[in-house]
């Protein structure tokens, strides 16, 4: 019998997820561990299927998935405008850089009570949060893009007379795009991550985060495990998308010769 | 009376840069002309500045003394009827072969850019490749698109700078031939740098052959022999024994004389 290299890639995956699974229901049913700190993973899936068969659950995971969202795309659009100015203009780098290199060594986290200060426990700020954790990779990435584009391609194009918006859209662009598309892979992991820390910091009644608060609050593990499972899926789900994207953008296969 | 088209002369040039504050001179005091249809290279060692005469040639260097006509008139900058063939093969890989040999030719519809991409994928012998990428193509697969681009525009004047240097020797002799064949073809102006002795010999009319620091014209040999040419005769030897003396690489006994 032969098995598919896909079959293979996906049993080799599987490994670590289920020796910690069964672990897990080692420790859980030995008794050293009360069940309310480390609950089973029998009680995870219980917690599991009454969540989900609620409707409230699906209401907190949209509202994530909304922030997340509109974070990740406010933060994707910008810090690609950005990077390309900086990218682009010597002159804007020198102007916006040192400041853009500074500010961002303060973790985000660092801001929150200031920006809740400005604009109130509300949405907003929520949504800055994560926006600001996609600008970041995204501008730095398609600055390095840019910035990396061989001078035989500038020489190149001169020869063929491209300039201004025709060399940025067809040269400058497509060469840098690999980069970009890592720095966009990176600010969705970073848009999830600053997710909860948004939705945990800032109160809120709806977000997946505020049922890992509830689940704290209520010394309900199970909540709290079921809610880091269900960000991880989705966090897995949405970069598997955008991966699949990037590849399908990448004409001519210039990410995968280099890897 | 119609005049040929593809004259180039460079008169008087002289071309130096400054380096740490102290001008270096480049070319000295060149004049060259390359009649219209000739095939002339330029050979000379490394840092004689054979490059930066191309690049004078093809426009992308405009500051010197003296003149670089084309038919008379003064080279500005790149144009449409002068072409380009790099070491690399330049192609951009992102973009399919077709699209690759299309480079230049944007201010064309569809259709004609079309006919002149399928010709001349022909005339280079890769008909049917319009639809692969660059990274699918062997080295002189992608030389022969690149000429095929550089060809494409119609230029009266092909530049060629070293054009064959990256193909293993194999590829590099048939190579020499397919420029031939193109050459006799399209009946322009091919202006090729080389380090080549056996290349320039089995190409060219004339030979132009350069010494270094600074770049001046050391000897000027014309080849009227018969093509297609024979590489083991003893008028190639002999011319070969010629110019590998004002290398200083002459044998005491080139055998040419010794039969």
């Amino acid at each position: 019998m032969t098995i598919s290299n896909k079959t293979k890639a996906f049993l080799g995956s599987s490994i670590v997820p289920l020796l910690l699974v069964i672990v897990w229901q080692y420790v859980a049913s030995s008794g050293y561990v009360a069940s309310f700190i480390l609950p089973s993973p029998n009680q995870i899936i219980k917690t599991f299927v009454t969540n989900f068969v609620e409707k409230e659950y699906a209401l907190h995971i949209a509202a994530s998935l909304k922030r997340v969202l509109i974070g990740f795309l406010i933060g994707t659009v910008s810090g690609f405008s950005f990077g390309l100015l900086m990218g682009l203009s010597r002159t804007a780098e020198k102007i916006f850089g040192p400041f853009f290199n500074v500010i961002r060594q303060v973790p985000i986290i660092g801001f929150i009570p200031l920006i809740i200060m400005w604009f109130g426990v509300t949405e907003l700020p929520r949504i800055i949060i994560i926006t600001v954790a996609a600008f970041y990779p995204v501008t730095l990435n398609t600055f390095a893009g840019i910035r990396n584009v061989p001078k035989e391609y500038f020489e190149l194009s001169s020869v063929y007379g491209y300039k201004g918006l025709k060399l940025i859209r067809r040269i400058v662009i497509p060469a840098a795009l690999p980069s970009i598309t890592t720095g966009i892979t990176l600010a969705l992991g970073m848009s999830w991550a600053m997710l909860m820390a948004a939705e945990l910091f800032i109160q809120t009644y709806f977000g997946i985060g505020t049922r890992i608060q509830l689940g704290r609050d209520k010394f309900n593990m199970a909540l709290v495990i079921v809610g880091i499972i269900t960000v991880g899926a989705l966090g897995f789900f949405m970069t598997t998308i955008v991966e699949q994207l990037a590849k399908a953008l990448d004409r001519g296969k210039i990410i995968r010769k280099e890897t | 009376m119609s005049v040929a088209k593809g004259t180039l002369e460079i008169r008087n040039l002289s071309k130096s840069y400054v380096v740490d504050n102290n001008p270096l001179q480049i070319l000295k005091n060149i004049n060259i002309t390359f009649p219209a249809g000739a095939f002339v290279s330029i050979l000379g060692s490394s840092g004689c500045g054979k490059t930066t005469l191309l690049r004078i040639m093809l426009g992308l260097e405009t500051s010197y003394e003296g003149d670089a006509l084309i038919d008379g008139e003064k080279i500005e900058g790149p144009g449409s009827n002068r072409g380009i063939v790099f070491q690399d093969h330049r192609l951009l890989p992102w973009l399919t072969v077709g699209e690759n040999v299309a480079f230049g030719l944007d201010k064309l519809n569809r259709k004609t850019k079309k006919l002149l991409v399928d010709e001349h994928l022909k005339l280079v012998g890769l008909s049917g490749f319009e639809g692969a990428y660059p990274a699918q193509l062997s080295g002189g697969m992608a030389q022969r698109v690149a000429i095929a681009r550089a060809l494409a525009n119609k230029p009266e004047i092909l530049l060629l700078d070293e054009p064959l240097g990256a193909l293993d020797a194999l590829t590099r002799m048939y190579m020499q031939k397919e420029l031939e064949r193109l050459w006799e073809f399209e009946k322009i102006t091919m202006i090729m740098v080389t380090h080549d002795v056996d290349e320039a010999i089995y190409l060219s009319d004339k030979i132009i052959i350069m010494s270094s620091r600074p770049g001046i014209i050391n000897k000027i040999i014309n080849i009227p022999s018969s093509r297609p040419r024979d590489r083991a005769s003893s008028e190639f030897m002999q011319i070969k024994a010629e110019i590998l003396n004002e290398f200083h690489l002459g044998s005491e006994y080139p055998f040419a004389y010794a039969i």
